[in-house]
C-alpha cells in the first residue's frame, strides 16, 4: 500500500486532472508546458538537490530526444513505438558520455557541463542539413499508435499528466532508496564516504544517467507536445530555467521543482502577456528567494509550520490530556 | 581476499615514504602491530603521523614502501577497497555527513562494505537487520539516545562519538583513531578513553592521542615519530624514560 507521502503526490495529481474542466486551452497548454519542464527540473535536482552536483547541461539530453524523435518520425517516417525509445535511448547515450564530468567538483563542474551543453546546442544550430538549423523540424505527427491518435490538447494533457505521475512516483522510489541515502551521504562528505568503503564516482555518474534519462523522458513528452523542435531547445537558457525551478520551489524535494516550474512558467507565459518587464520580475523574484528562503518555497512552507508547532506545543504543555482508554472488545 | 593467519601481523609497513614534493612527510617507517593490539602513534606536531594513517587507510598512496593488512599487500588499493578489507578510521577533526540523521549515517556505515548499496526500489528504512548493527554501534559509544536526531544538532563532542560509531558500524578488524580526544572538553575525554579502553579485543586499534595520560593508559605498544621517522618503539613504560623522546617532547636541557 502507498502511505502517505506517495497519496500526497497522487491527490495533488488528481486536482491537476481537474484543468481541463474548468479552464480553456490556453491553461491546459501551460498546465502542460509547467508538467513537462517541471519533471525536467526534477531530474536536475537528483544531482542538485541529492548529490549536490550543480549540472547546467541538462537541456541536451531534453532537446537529444525531442530531436531524435522529430528526425525519426519526420525524416523517415518511424512509427511512435519505436520513435519514442530510440529518442530515450539517444538521451540516455549522450548521459553516458557527458557522464565523465562527475570527475570534476564545484565550479569545475559547472563549467564543464556548459561546454558539453554548448556543444549540442551548436550541432543542433549549425549542422543545418541534418537538425534543419535555425528553422528546426517542424510537423511532427500527432502521438499515435497503429491507428490510435491523439489530436486533442485535452487527452495529450492527461497522457502527460500520467507519465509525469509515474516517473515522480518511481522518483520518490529511487531517493528514499539505499541509493538515494548513499548519493546524500556524498554530498555532505565524500571523504567520509569514501573511508566508508563508497565510491563517489561510480554512484555519481549512476545518477547522472538516471537523471539524463529523466531530462530525456521530458523532451520526449515535449516533442510531442510541441509538434516542433528548433536550437532554442538545447540553449543553455533552458538548462538555467531549470536549475532555478528547482531552487525556487525547493531543491531535495518532489513538489518543489514543479512549483518552481508553476513561478517560473506563469511568469513567462501569462504576466508578459500584459507586463513587458516579466524577465525583470523574474530576476527579482529570483532574488527574493535566495536571499530570504533559500530552501525554496517547501522550504518556507516548512519553517513556518515547524515554528507554528513549536509555538502550539509551548502553549499545550500544561494540560495533556491522559491517553484514550482501549475500547473493551464486544 | 580475507587470507592471513592468526599469528601473521594485523598490520606491517616496510619503508612507508612519502613525500609531497620537496618535503618528506613520512620517511622510511616500518612498523609492525599485532592483531588485537593497541598500538599509539605519538610525535609533536609536523611529526607526520597523519600522513602516515592516510597512507595507511588509502587517502593517499605512499611514494615508496609497502604496507600489509592481514598479508594483503594493500599499497596501492583504493580507500574503498582497503575499507571493504576491515581497515576503519576516524578522522581528526570530525568527519560525519552532518546533512543527515544520526541513524542515517550509521546506515551507510553499515552498507558501505554491502552490495545492497546499490538498490534502488525499498526504502533504506525497510532493510532489517542493518538496524541492528546500528543499535550496537551506538550502544558502544553511547549515543542510543539521538538515533533520530539531525546530526547538525550534535555537539562536537557527540559528533566525534558518532565518527567512532561510524568506523564500528563497519565492522573493522583494525580501527584508525585521528586523535579521538581532540578538542574535547575534559568530561567528554573521559567518556571517550573510556568507550575505547572498552572496545572488542579482537578489533585492532592504532591510535593518534596527544594527551598523555590518555595515550599511555590505553597502550600496549607505544611508536614515536618525529620528523616523518619512527624513534622509538616500545611499551608505555620505556617511553616515559627514553631520552630521545624525552628530548623531542621537552627540548634538550
Amino acid at each position: 500500500m502507498p502511505e502517505r507521502g506517495a497519496l500526497t503526490l497522487i491527490f495533488v495529481a488528481a486536482l491537476v486532472a481537474t484543468v481541463p474542466l474548468f479552464a480553456g486551452d490556453f491553461w491546459v497548454s501551460l498546465t502542460i508546458k509547467i508538467l513537462v519542464l517541471g519533471l525536467l527540473a526534477l531530474s536536475v535536482d537528483l544531482l542538485l538537490g541529492h548529490a549536490g552536483l550543480l549540472s547546467l547541461c541538462h537541456a541536451a539530453f531534453f532537446a537529444m530526444s525531442a530531436y531524435t524523435v522529430a528526425i525519426l518520425q519526420v525524416r523517415y517516417g518511424v512509427p511512435m513505438l519505436i520513435a519514442v525509445p530510440a529518442g530515450l535511448a539517444m538521451g540516455t547515450l549522450l548521459a553516458l558520455v557527458f557522464g565523465v564530468s562527475v570527475r570534476t567538483r564545484g565550479v569545475y563542474f559547472i563549467l564543464v557541463t556548459i561546454a558539453l551543453g554548448f556543444i549540442v546546442w551548436g550541432v543542433t544550430y549549425r549542422w543545418a542539413s541534418f537538425t534543419g538549423g535555425d528553422n528546426g523540424i517542424t510537423n511532427v505527427p500527432y502521438p499515435a499508435i497503429g491507428d490510435f491518435q491523439i489530436t486533442s490538447m485535452t487527452a495529450y494533457f492527461y497522457v502527460v499528466l500520467l507519465v509525469v505521475l509515474g516517473c515522480v512516483l518511481a522518483y520518490r522510489t529511487l531517493v528514499r532508496s539505499p541509493f538515494g541515502l548513499v548519493l546524500r551521504g556524498l554530498k555532505s562528505s565524500e571523504s567520509r564516504m569514501r573511508s566508508l568503503g563508497y565510491s563517489p564516482l561510480r554512484h555519481l555518474y549512476v545518477a547522472f544517467v538516471l537523471s539524463g534519462f529523466m531530462a530525456s523522458l521530458a523532451g520526449v513528452l515535449y516533442i510531442y507536445f510541441n509538434r516542433f523542435v528548433n536550437p532554442a531547445t538545447a540553449h543553455f537558457h533552458i538548462s538555467v530555467e531549470a536549475v532555478l525551478m528547482a531552487i525556487l520551489g525547493g531543491t531535495g524535494t518532489i513538489l518543489g521543482p514543479f512549483l518552481g516550474s508553476v513561478v517560473i512558467m506563469v511568469l513567462r507565459n501569462w504576466v508578459s502577456g500584459f507586463f513587458p518587464y516579466y524577465m525583470t520580475l523574474m530576476g527579482l523574484v529570483f532574488i527574493v528567494t535566495v536571499l530570504f528562503a533559500p530552501n525554496g518555497i517547501i522550504g518556507l512552507v516548512n519553517s513556518w509550520r515547524a515554528r507554528r508547532a513549536r509555538r502550539a506545543k509551548t502553549t499545550d504543555a500544561v494540560g495533556t490530556e491522559p491517553e484514550a482508554q482501549p475500547r473493551p472488545q464486544p | 581476499m580475507r587470507a592471513g593467519t592468526a599469528n601473521s601481523a594485523a598490520l606491517e609497513l616496510t619503508g612507508v615514504t612519502k613525500r609531497f614534493g620537496g618535503l618528506v612527510a613520512v620517511d622510511d617507517v616500518s612498523l609492525t602491530v599485532r592483531p588485537g593490539e593497541r598500538h599509539i602513534l605519538i610525535g609533536p606536531n609536523g611529526a607526520g603521523k597523519t600522513t602516515l594513517f592516510n597512507c595507511i587507510t588509502g587517502t593517499f598512496w605512499p611514494s615508496s614502501g609497502q604496507i600489509r593488512f592481514f598479508d594483503v599487500d594493500v599499497s596501492r588499493l583504493a580507500e574503498r577497497d582497503r575499507a571493504r578489507l576491515g581497515i576503519g578510521r576516524t578522522f581528526q577533526i570530525s568527519n560525519v555527513l552532518v546533512e543527515l540523521t544520526v541513524s542515517e549515517n550509521l546506515i551507510l556505515a553499515v552498507l558501505g562494505r554491502d552490495r545492497r548499496k546499490w538498490m534502488m526500489h525499498k526504502p533504506f528504512a525497510d532493510l532489517g537487520a542493518v538496524a541492528d548493527s546500528v543499535g550496537t554501534a551506538l550502544a558502544t559509544v553511547r549515543l542510543d539516545h539521538r538515533l533520530n536526531d539531525p546530526v547538525a544538532s550534535l555537539s562536537y563532542g557527540e559528533r566525534k562519538q558518532l565518527d567512532l560509531a561510524l568506523a564500528l558500524a563497519m565492522e573493522p578488524r583494525a580501527l584508525f583513531l585521528d586523535e579521538p580526544c581532540a578538542g574535547l572538553a575534559p568530561s567528554e575525554r573521559q567518556r571517550v578513553s573510556q568507550i575505547i579502553g572498552e572496545l572488542p579485543d579482537d578489533i585492532t586499534v592504532v591510535m593518534i592521542e596527544h594527551d598523555m595520560d590518555i595515550a599511555l593508559r590505553l597502550a600496549e605498544r607505544v611508536t614515536v615519530l618525529h620528523q616523518g621517522q619512527v624513534i622509538f618503539e616500545g611499551s608505555p613504560d620505556e617511553v616515559e624514560t627514553d631520552t630521545q623522546v624525552r628530548e623531542v617532547y621537552f627540548g634538550s636541557g
